[in-house]
């Protein structure tokens, strides 16, 4: 026969313990794993924009960031923006050079596009429509949100590749052609993938799409 | 009180605000922001730790106290604000870096000049005689460096005496004097003898201080000319 043990009281409190323990466990590792929890998702269509003819709108994996563009400032980078962003030729492009809490850069057209990376080449790509001048001389701050044109060492090398700050940069000033500002979102570019050791990021996050609102 | 000192200490040591961006522009590590709010958009950086740079680690120079560098700010804020932005852009200079005891493969040099770079690194310690006068001295550099075709030295060497020849590189020579000559014979001081660059920066900062001698040979009248020429063809907006 055999008998029934009844669990002593502090075999029962060790019990619960173990329980609450493993529930909070198991929700810790679903939080953590959801890095785009608590990221607000903007949607455009419920904004009023003052001019929606220079809004863009850049979908990632955690949802939309809303770009402001200024062509007062930079009226040739905008104008290659814009051509890119109506090709759709920054779709399935890589944010390549992710450097945490301080900027977010993407566009190189022609080695950084989903299924056909060349991490030897990644920031070294054109888009074929040549380079631009750089548009330097104008006041901008460079707080953050700011979207710039990247550019080689030199002047006057800009053409796809773009980035935004996520940190105030006063130094960029003068250095780096300025065509817009994040206006909504900006904590959805903080979710970007980093690598702490490196600038170039392996298997990088991508860019779902990139359009004009109007 | 300890701990709170210890703490703050720490942010001391481990803040490296800009540091970062600053290197990612000009390829110089250990700077802070000193000022960059200024009227010609003149960027002034200071060496928060010593740092060595250039080929080789040549190029040394180390970080001065705070007391110094707002003294020495002053002076060099002053002198380099006489060029307007636009000359500034023009001739690819835009970062003033300010530490002390600069070297270059172990000898002192007053500033380091690099137009790629838009910067020019300045040794606050420099002699303090020379010290405002040598400062438009490196500007010229920057200005060669960007117009080598405006400042031809074979031009240039075509004003002096027959048979006067220049060393093979400014520290190759030990006329290194910086005193102006009361009789000048072609030349305004003894360092002007070293090379034909040499030659133009100290014209050109002798025209920027304004201490040129009272009197002027035909020879250095020549240079004078030569040089105000270039500048004007530089921008015509900024006269010597």
């Amino acid at each position: 026969m055999i008998e029934k043990i009844k669990a002593s009281t502090s075999e029962k409190i060790i019990f619960i313990f173990i329980l609450i323990l493993g529930l909070f466990s198991l929700t810790s590792f679903l939080l953590i794993k959801d890095r785009c929890l608590f990221v607000k998702n903007y949607d455009p269509e419920k904004i009023k924009f003052e001019d929606p003819s220079n809004i863009a709108i850049l979908n990632v994996g955690c949802g939309n960031v809303i770009i402001e563009l200024y062509p007062e400032i930079s009226p040739n980078g905008v104008e290659r923006f814009k051509t890119l962003i109506k090709s759709k030729s920054y779709d399935d492009v890589a944010f390549h050079r992710v450097i945490k809490d301080k900027l977010v850069q993407a566009g190189d057209l022609e080695f950084g596009k989903k299924g056909n990376i060349d991490y030897g080449k990644i920031g070294t790509g054109k888009s074929g429509l040549g380079s631009i001048n750089s548009e330097i001389d104008k006041e901008f701050d460079f707080s953050k949100g700011s979207v710039g044109l990247a550019r080689t060492q030199q002047y006057d090398t800009e053409d796809s590749q773009f980035f935004i700050i996520l940190q105030d940069e006063p130094l960029y000033e003068g250095e780096f052609t300025p065509i817009g500002k994040v206006i909504y979102g900006i904590k959805v570019l903080e979710k970007i993938k980093y690598l702490d050791k490196s600038e170039y990021v392996l298997r990088p996050d991508f860019i779902n799409s990139l359009r004009l609102f109007n | 009180m300890k701990l709170f000192k210890l703490i703050l200490l720490c942010l001391f040591l481990f803040s490296n605000a800009y540091a970062n961006t600053i290197y990612e522009l000009i390829k110089i590590p250990h700077l802070e922001i000193y000022n960059i709010k200024t009227e010609n958009k003149l960027r002034y950086l200071y060496a928060k730790q010593p740092f060595t740079i250039g080929v080789d680690n040549n190029i040394n120079c180390f970080n001065s106290t705070k007391k110094d560098l707002e003294k020495k700010y002053l002076i060099i804020e002053k002198n380099l604000s006489r060029y307007p932005k636009d000359f500034l852009k023009k001739i690819n200079l835009k970062y003033i870096v300010l530490c002390e005891d600069l070297s270059i493969s172990g000898i002192g040099t007053a500033g380091i000049p690099d137009n790629v770079m838009k910067t020019l690194i300045v040794d606050i310690k420099f002699n303090k005689k020379y010290f405002e006068r040598v400062l438009h001295h490196e500007v010229f550099h920057i200005i060669n460096d960007s117009y080598r075709e405006i400042f031809n030295e074979k031009i240039w060497s075509s004003f002096n005496p027959l048979g006067f020849n220049y060393a093979e590189c400014s520290t190759c020579t030990k006329k290194i004097g910086l005193d102006t000559y009361l009789k000048t014979n072609g030349f305004i001081t003894e360092y002007s003898r070293s090379t034909a660059s040499e030659d133009m920066a100290e014209v050109f900062s002798h025209l920027m201080y304004g201490n040129l001698p009272e009197e002027i040979d035909p020879i250095l009248k020549k240079k004078i000319e030569f040089i105000k020429r270039g500048i004007s063809k530089i921008d015509k907006n900024f006269i010597l």
